[in-house]
């Protein structure tokens, strides 16, 4: 079998967090049937006290949402967090989606000086770095929808 | 339900110390409290130590360790680790051996040299450890979190970039006045705003540093030892408290949280403050001075209301009023808070209950609290842990 036709363009920093096999970033998440409550990532149970914990089913979140927060960090993030480059100063938002969950994650604008709360964002995935294969490690990242 | 006091206190100064170990720091400590209480090594009948996270495996058996140091005798020696409300939970076992009867005096003791710079992930294993997710797949250092929301504070609020400065202004004119700080220069409001912002809207000033620093303090209910101390102070209640479900906080080292709040911001601050005063029997009102959680601006603020002292939105106004200063109506931080001395996760806990005591007994000088009778100490830590204490004269 040939290696490179296999070989997949992007591949997550860490699997089970995101979905980018269709046209849009879906945050996994994971939705209890008993009490209601979404979790994130989905192998994190966050259920309500006296809650059976049954019915728990994987969710992909809305690809879109409102800024709830967010905040510029000027100092570059140490190990282990890696990109090919310095990016500060880089935007972290937190992303209120429909579902009911708020979630946090690198925001990607040119101009952080013009995020404002209540924003409508979507999902992305940021290639954070190129690994030895040759493919892009990426992450899921937020960015305005214009 | 016996009475149980603090007979003696003990530090040893906050800074950096990377040549000095955490048992040659936790002995001074130790040793100063034993002096301040004139109790003697034999009649400390138990050890509730802080787990020091980064001292390997004799970090995580502080309390052996620093045993040894002045002897052992064969005491329980226990060692527990709740973050940054560590010394909370040593504290609250020290006070609880002693309230069940098992022993009349006892040790409460924290630890911590921090490593150098920001704090980060322990563990590679991202399932178990979300801690690994924020730093790999967000780059979310610990402000971070606190800048989130204080951007939410701000929005909902109107908190000013001018009120984030004044907290510090205000910390640092008592940090000046602290022999035991790590930080004693004083800030003008100009010269605070003018400080590198670091995690917008937070500025360098605003959030506090890593330390190094060691606390220990001496809880008896021996009549003996109570009356031969220098004005002992009363444990009204010491308690701890996690958070509750639908805690819209965005909790350190989490990627997510409800969307609609169904409990208070700082729930885990909520149920152990809410847990004092009952305990204590009195509320906020009766409070004289407060020893909280500063790691940010932010917190100062979040705190006050949290721990009922003002509604939603009215910190900013106490704060601009005076009504938070040594002489107003309540004196928050006169220690220096973190602003002044940095976290030392381990330690810092029972840095504040030691702060606390020392307003309760006079021994404050030029930032001594007028006609102090009644002080809390409220901490916080990481994944919804807290811890508050209420001490009495």
């Amino acid at each position: 079998m040939e290696k490179t036709q296999t070989q997949k363009a992007r591949v997550p920093a860490l699997p089970d967090l995101f979905d980018f096999s269709g046209d849009s970033v879906r945050i996994r998440s994971a939705r209890c049937g008993s009490c209601g409550t979404y979790f994130f990532p989905e192998y994190h149970a966050q259920h309500r006290s006296g809650c059976s914990r049954e019915g728990v089913e994987p969710v992909l979140l809305s690809n879109s949402g409102k800024l709830a927060s967010y905040t510029i960090e000027h100092y570059m993030c140490p190990p282990p967090f890696k990109t090919a480059e310095n990016i500060s100063p880089y935007g972290i938002g937190l992303v209120e989606f429909p579902e009911g969950i708020q979630v946090a994650g690198l925001i990607m604008e040119s101009d952080l000086d013009a995020l404002q709360i209540g924003q409508e964002v979507e999902t992305i995935t940021y290639a954070l770095y190129r690994n030895e294969e040759g493919q892009d490690v990426v992450t899921w990242a937020f960015r305005v929808l214009k | 339900m016996r009475e149980i006091s603090i007979v003696g206190v003990g530090l040893h100064p906050w800074g950096k110390f990377k040549d000095k170990t955490f048992i040659e720091i936790g002995t001074v400590a130790i040793a100063n409290a034993l002096k301040d209480a004139g109790v003697e090594w034999k009649d400390v009948q138990a050890i509730f130590s802080g787990i020091y996270i980064y001292g390997g495996n004799a970090g995580h058996i502080s309390g052996q360790y620093l045993e040894s140091v002045f002897g052992e005798t064969g005491i329980p020696v226990v060692n527990v680790y709740n973050a940054c409300a560590t010394g909370s939970a040593a504290l609250r076992m020290a006070y609880n051996s002693i309230a069940a009867g098992e022993v009349d005096t006892a040790l409460a003791v924290g630890v911590d040299i921090s490593p150098e710079g920001f704090l980060s992930a322990k563990s590679d294993n991202p399932r178990q450890d979300r801690d690994v997710l924020r730093w790999r797949m967000a780059g979310m250092p610990n402000p971070v979190y606190w800048a989130l929301e204080c951007r939410k504070r701000m929005a909902r609020y109107g908190t000013s970039d001018e009120d984030l400065a004044r907290v510090k202004v205000v910390l640092s004119q008592y940090g000046a006045k602290n022999p035991n700080a790590r930080y004693k220069k004083t800030y003008t409001l100009e010269e605070v705003m003018n400080s590198l912002m670091v995690c917008d809207p937070l500025r360098l000033l605003e959030v506090c540093a890593t330390s190094d620093g060691a606390a220990a303090v001496i809880l008896s209910a021996s009549p003996g030892a109570v009356k031969k101390a220098d004005r002992p102070v009363k444990i009204a209640a010491t308690t701890m408290g996690s958070a509750l479900y639908g805690d819209p906080t965005l909790r350190i080292s989490a990627l997510s949280a409800p969307a609609a709040a169904e409990a208070p911001l700082l729930s885990e601050s909520y149920s152990a403050s809410r847990q004092a005063y009952k305990k204590a029997g009195i509320g906020p009102e009766d409070i004289d001075v407060l020893e909280l959680p500063d790691n940010s601006s932010w917190h100062y603020l979040q705190y006050l209301e949290t721990c009922g002292f003002c509604g939603e939105g009215e910190a900013e106004k106490m704060l601009r009023d005076g009504q938070t200063q040594i002489g107003g109506r309540l004196a928050v931080c006169p220690s220096g808070g973190f602003s002044s001395f940095g976290e030392a996760i381990g330690a810092q806990a029972i840095w504040q209950v030691v702060e606390a005591s020392n307003q309760l007994r006079g021994r404050c000088g030029e930032r001594q609290v007028p006609d102090a009778k009644v002080a809390m100490a409220q901490t916080y830590g990481l994944m919804g842990n807290s811890g508050t204490t209420i001490l009495k004269v």
